[in-house]
């Protein structure tokens, strides 16, 4: 039997909300964090962490040298810990607490700038402190200084499924015994040049609506943010005494490997992702109670994911809430799987979807709404699914 | 849990592409260290690198355009098909569904942001091509590597920097003994760029002339480029398909610092502790390990600290511990390095031989084990262990044997 991995807290650091209390509430509220970009002026509408203040949980100290990413994480690792009641180590590092982090454009800001300077500034000028800020993995490495964090430590990147892989990740290293204690999740940032890759890829929506499973979607709103869930053995989580919110009960993945950069408009893979899941995890499509959906308004992938959704469910798919959190906070890439794990697993906890905010009821037979949904049962379905042709999916239980 | 064996082997190098080529090369001790030639170091005080000779992409792709991916991408594909053929594996005869890929990086598609800059400095941002967006983020490696060979299982790369090729074969290690898949082609990628040669230089740790690993006069690293790919399997199905298996994965281990960004603790407290874990994952004891592959990168901090390291944990048998870096001939590939190295371990154990340190003259008293001098050795070694360190202060050790029935050491679970 395998071994029961529990969720006990949560760092969460959103364009609707910091900490696990001001999210939950903003989120079941149906607010919409989406506006004018402050980071890109001539962007159009972004969902960005606006007057994101690190200093209020990290202190001054240190931190002019991280960049926005290791920001995010950091601020996100503090919440996480003191969310799960977790003390770090004094001195020296625990190696029993580790890290695993999903991204998507991971530190480009920090390589871009850095390449830029000694375009610009000459390549002996350039600032060798800023080096570090380069690797795809300096935002673990900077959490895991801060937080003395010894154990296993790791950055993860597959597309929009990050977030989901890092979570799979996370629990084998539990299964494995390579720590006790694992943070899993992920960060993104929104900086000038993915805001820029996403206006010339034509994924933004521009200047029409972002409306997740909905037709006249233009398609979606660039956002940022940083998810950890803190995830244990059960057996630690209750020599510890604290009571879990989750449990992380199945994973699947499939990738469509099909064409470059396009959704897979049959949904095979997509389809695959959410059966293995549900295999792994051992339960029935029936036993499902709702659906955290990856829709971020993109159209290709919102059909796709009906598809893929109608695929496993069949008749029963009208009976299930889903939700399309991204309607909120936009498409947090890398973090988005960590963002939506955490909502399914505050949903079971309250037995309520939170709304899908601004849904307006048209042109999907899924059952979205745009208040909250009441719904029944014990596992939530999640999924992530990638532009790059990559699909994860998680089911998650109900601490009982 | 199952058993996995690597069962083909397919790499890009400076020093030669393909399994026999690069064996060759390093059992004679050839360099792939030359003068920059992809872009101009009249700027830097140093002028070496190792860079990928001659590499023609279209060679290796047969469904995806080369001109539509990176540098790096194309290198996975490369080491892929190599890994592939080395196998002699068909892919119909696979559940695709069940073949993953699954690769380390440092740095992604670094000439996507090279080329970014480029055009931002004529003034030019907004003619930016799409493709350079699309293209950069290192998902796409995996991705590409997928695509080209229409595999569908788990697809992930795992960005832990010069760590990432030994990061990336312990997962996919945990993906097959778990049953998740029945092939992964694990291993790592990383394309030569301005800003990893800018960052290494203004951290002073380019040596001007040769790489130098555990020599007292060693003056630094080599930044270098390549790929290295091995098709892992469970070992049953291998057996039954009449594979060649070069080595077997016991387990590995991983741990971080959390003490510096680029600087090793300087007791080499996570390296002790990937090592510990990584036998204790492979159910060996220390006294079974014949040979080590080392980080070795040649700076003076982390060729000191290793030994170190390896000192603390094998205690007064640590000199009778071959343990050599294949970084004299290479340079430091980033993340394809442990991934080549992996290689190397599993053909140390294939073949009887070790691979040697070269450029090594002069003792250091603070590297005091046998770095196996400037000649390989025929030791026959039957377990080793591969090493690797990377900024974030993080380490991946990883174990690998002769694969025999009910293996020697290995406590199976």
């Amino acid at each position: 039997m395998k071994t029961r991995i529990a969720v006990t807290g949560a760092g969460v650091v959103s364009p609707i909300g910091s900490g696990l209390p001001a999210f939950a509430e903003a989120l079941f509220a149906g607010k919409c964090a989406f506006g004018p970009s402050a980071l890109l002026p001539a962007a159009p509408i972004t969902a960005e962490v606006r007057d994101f203040q690190p200093q209020q949980w990290l202190g001054t100290k240190g931190i002019r040298m991280l960049d926005r990413s290791s920001r995010l994480l950091c601020v996100a690792t503090h919440l996480a810990l003191e969310s799960a009641k977790l003390a770090t180590a004094d001195e020296g590092a625990d190696p029993e607490i580790g890290l695993v982090c999903g991204t998507l454009f991971g530190s480009v800001h920090s390589i871009a700038a850095f390449d830029w300077s000694g375009l610009v500034d000459g390549t002996n000028y350039v600032n060798p402190m800023e080096f570090p800020n380069t690797v795809i993995n300096s935002p673990a490495g900077q959490a895991a200084i801060r937080y003395r964090l010894g154990g296993v430590n790791s950055t993860i990147c597959a597309g929009l499924a990050s977030g989901l892989y890092a979570i799979h990740y996370a629990a084998e290293s539990l299964r494995f015994g390579r720590a006790l204690t694992v943070l899993a999740g992920g960060v993104e940032e929104l900086c000038k040049e993915t805001i820029r890759g996403f206006q010339r890829t034509g994924l933004d929506a521009g200047a029409h609506d972002a409306l997740p499973f909905d037709p006249a979607s233009g398609g979606l709103v660039p956002g940022e943010g940083s998810t950890l869930l803190v995830l244990e053995n059960s057996e630690t989580a209750s020599a510890r005494g604290v009571t879990p919110m989750m449990e992380i009960s199945g994973f699947g993945a499939c990738h469509s490997a099909c064409e470059l950069g396009s959704f897979q408009l049959t949904a095979e893979a997509a389809t695959a992702a959410i059966e293995e899941a549900l295999s792994d995890a051992n339960v029935t499509p029936g036993e499902i109670g709702c659906i955290v959906a990856s829709a971020s308004g993109n159209r290709p992938g919102d059909v796709m994911e009906e598809r893929a959704l109608r695929n496993v469910f069949n008749g029963r798919l009208g009976a299930i809430p889903v939700c399309a959190p991204k309607a909120a906070y936009g498409e947090s890439m890398g973090a988005a799987g960590a963002f939506a794990a955490l909502i399914a697993g505050l949903s079971l906890q309250a037995q309520c979807l939170p709304p899908t905010a601004g849904f307006r009821g048209s042109g999907t037979r899924l059952r979205l709404s745009g208040e909250r949904q009441p719904l029944a049962g014990d596992y939530a379905l999640v999924n992530a699914f990638s532009c790059d042709g990559n699909n994860a999916a998680l089911v998650v239980k109900r601490w009982q | 849990m199952k058993r996995v064996v690597i069962s083909g082997i397919g790499a890009v190098t400076p020093v030669g592409s393909g399994r026999t080529n690069l064996w060759e090369a390093l059992l004679e001790g050839r360099s792939g260290i030359r003068p920059v030639s992809s872009f101009d170091t009249a700027g830097y005080p140093v002028h070496i690198g190792a860079e990928v000779p001659d590499f023609d992409a279209a060679e290796h792709m047969r469904r995806i355009a080369p001109e539509c991916l990176g540098r790096a991408s194309q290198f996975a594909i490369a080491a892929a098909r190599m890994a592939i053929g080395d196998a002699g594996i068909e892919l119909d005869q696979f559940n695709k569904r069940r073949v993953g890929v699954c690769l380390g990086t440092t740095s992604g598609e670094p000439l996507m942001v090279e080329a970014y800059n480029n055009l931002r400095k004529e003034g030019n941002v907004d003619a930016v091509p799409a493709g350079v967006f699309s293209r950069y983020p290192c998902h796409v490696i995996a991705s590409h590597v997928a695509i080209e060979l229409g595999v569908q299982g788990p697809c992930l790369m795992i960005p832990t920097a010069c760590a990432a090729g030994n990061f990336a074969i312990g997962h996919a290690y945990d993906l097959l003994r778990t049953g998740r898949a029945d092939l992964v082609l694990a291993g790592g990628a990383d394309a030569f760029s301005r800003i990893t040669y800018m960052g290494f230089a203004r951290l002073g740790a380019i040596a001007p002339e040769r790489c130098q690993p555990f020599d007292r006069n060693r003056k630094g690293m080599v930044p270098g480029e390549g790929a290295a790919l091995l098709a892992m399997e469970e070992m049953e199905a291998a057996k039954a398909r009449g594979a060649t298996i070069y080595a077997e994965v016991l387990g590995y281990g991983v741990s971080c610092d959390a003490h510096h960004m680029t600087a090793a603790h300087p007791k080499g407290d996570g390296a002790v502790r990937a090592m510990t874990m990584a036998l204790k994952d492979s159910g060996v004891s220390a006294g079974e390990i014949d040979y080590i592959s080392a980080h070795g990168t040649g700076t003076p901090t982390n060729d000191r600290v290793e030994s170190l390291a390896v000192r603390t944990l094998f205690g007064a048998n640590a000199g009778r511990v071959p343990i050599s870096s294949i970084k004299s001939m290479l340079g430091h590939t980033m993340a394809a390095a442990s991934a080549i190295e992996a290689a190397a371990c599993a053909m140390a154990i294939h073949t009887g031989w070790i691979p040697p340190t070269m450029n090594y003259s002069e003792p250091d008293p603070e590297c005091d084990l046998d770095y196996v001098p400037n000649r390989p050795r025929e030791t026959h070694p039957r377990v080793v262990l591969n090493n690797s360190y990377a900024f974030g202060g993080i380490n991946a050790s990883l174990c690998l044997a002769r694969a025999e029935n009910g293996a020697a050491g290995r406590s199976i679970q």
